[in-house]
């Protein structure tokens, strides 16, 4: 008998930065079709704050009204999706003076180093800033998050102090440009490679859409599957 | 079906809205499908964005072209016959005013039968087929294309400016804002005897959870066009 090869896993991209409460959202989904879906997900830890400069682009809530609709639909997206969320206490310290400069450069050492840690710091960092009101600047703090992934202390710290490192900046900031390349100017931003064509999505919104794209069935935001529990 | 269990759905939305399309014939579809009361809303949008400091979503380039992607994608997905325009923003800014929004709401007041296939002869005309809507003869033509009988035709033209209609359209305006709207298309979801506010129309899946309905697709075979 002939054995059918298996059809080739596609590879979806996402590009995230933990400072956007949208992408926590779109993340915890992404993890859970990587179950259903034959796809290769490759996390990519970019900088959001480059990418609002080099796209010319701003933040979303600048305008009132926005604002406070975005708050309701987090909610009100996170309670269907069963993704544990609240945003920070100080929103405007949080997202826009304290940043994730670090955080991004942590998550691209590990990136680069032991990268099967990568999913779940991730996951520790969303928990830290959008369900616990914690810090995600201090090296404190992003140890505290990669300890509760299960990486090695040493090996953390190790990680942490190689951050400012020429090669994990250039890293970071080539993933950075990769998004810009493709086209990002928010986040997240998914790329879905079809039949060798980089399709771009902005937003965690497109699944159903994406999963028509990849010829694959959108099942809702599968709540069953949650790694992240509350 | 008792038409007081229907839960009313109220879509703010304005012709010059792409997204809004989307909404619009989604929304007709689950009609059908849904314990529905569907009440259409044509309001100001260039109104809604001045009033709540918002500006339009095209004046970050890699924004504006992501978003004709999307939109085309979004109408295979849906079946919608969305084709674009070769300059949106200029178009959107010059080829579209506020006449075509108070034509929909003298209809809103005069005629509300022909509310919904004039908003589709509308955004066809707009953003399928790329003709004029400024003119009073493109809006005779849309509203002839709808089905609107000629008399009637000529009486909704002759009243655009009047005050009556004006008041109406900020009136309605007005009630999207006071529900939170910062843009278009504006869904209001009524259950609990709460308003319920979605902006985009990308929260189907939400809605749905909170009608107690189930989402069933695009139900293209559903499709108006």
């Amino acid at each position: 008998t002939s054995k059918m090869a298996a059809p080739a896993r596609k590879t979806v991209e996402f590009f995230y930065d933990v400072l956007s409460p949208y992408t926590w959202l779109g993340f915890e989904i992404m993890c859970r079709y990587q179950q259903k879906w034959n796809i290769d997900l490759k996390l990519r830890p970019f900088y959001l704050a480059g990418v609002f400069k080099s796209s010319d682009n701003r933040p979303p809530a600048m305008v009132p009204a926005k604002s406070q609709y975005m708050g309701r639909d987090l909610w009100r997206l996170a309670d269907m999706y069963k993704v544990p969320f609240k945003l920070p206490s100080n929103v405007i310290e949080v997202l826009f003076i304290k940043g994730s400069l670090n955080a991004g450069r942590f998550l691209t050492a590990v990136d680069m180093n032991c990268d099967q840690y990568l999913e779940e710091l991730t996951r520790q960092l969303f928990l830290r800033i959008f369900y616990r009101d914690e810090d995600i600047t201090e090296p404190a703090s992003l140890l505290s998050a990669a300890m509760k992934a299960g990486i090695p202390e040493d090996l953390a710290k190790q990680l942490l102090s190689t951050i400012k490192d020429q090669t994990v900046k250039d890293r970071f900031q080539q993933t950075t440009q990769a998004a810009l390349d493709y086209g990002a100017f928010g986040a997240p931003t998914i790329v879905a490679h079809v039949d060798g064509k980089p399709k771009m999505f902005f937003g965690s919104d497109r699944f159903e859409l994406m999963a028509h794209m990849l010829g694959e069935k959108w099942h809702g935001p599968l709540p069953e599957l949650a790694k992240a529990k509350i | 079906m008792a038409d007081a269990d229907k839960k009313v759905i109220e879509l703010f939305y304005d012709t010059i809205s792409p997204y809004s399309w989307i909404a619009f014939e989604v929304l007709c579809r689950y009609r059908s499908r849904w314990n529905i009361d569907l009440r259409l809303r044509p309001f100001s949008l260039a109104a809604v964005v001045t009033e709540t400091g918002n500006s339009p979503p095209g004046r970050v380039p890699a924004k504006l072209k992501w978003m004709g992607k999307d939109l085309m994608r979004q109408a295979y997905f849906y079946k919608i016959p969305f084709r674009g325009r070769k300059d949106p923003n200029n178009d959107m800014a010059n080829k579209h005013n506020i006449n075509v929004m108070l034509l929909l709401t003298a209809v809103t007041m005069d005629c509300p039968q022909h509310l919904e296939s004039l908003t589709r002869e509308l955004w066809l005309r707009f953003w399928s087929r790329e003709e004029d809507i400024t003119q009073p003869a493109s809006l005779e033509a849309a509203a002839t294309a709808a089905g609107i009988p000629a008399d009637q035709t000529a009486a909704l033209l002759a009243k655009l400016q009047d005050q009556t209609v004006k008041a109406r359209l900020t009136k309605t305006t007005q009630e999207a804002l006071r529900h939170g709207a910062f843009g278009a298309p504006t869904i209001v979801a009524h259950v609990g005897g709460k308003p319920h506010m979605y902006w985009g129309s990308d929260r189907f899946l939400l809605i749905a959870d909170l009608l107690g309905e189930e989402w069933l697709g695009p139900l293209t075979e559903l499709a108006h066009l």
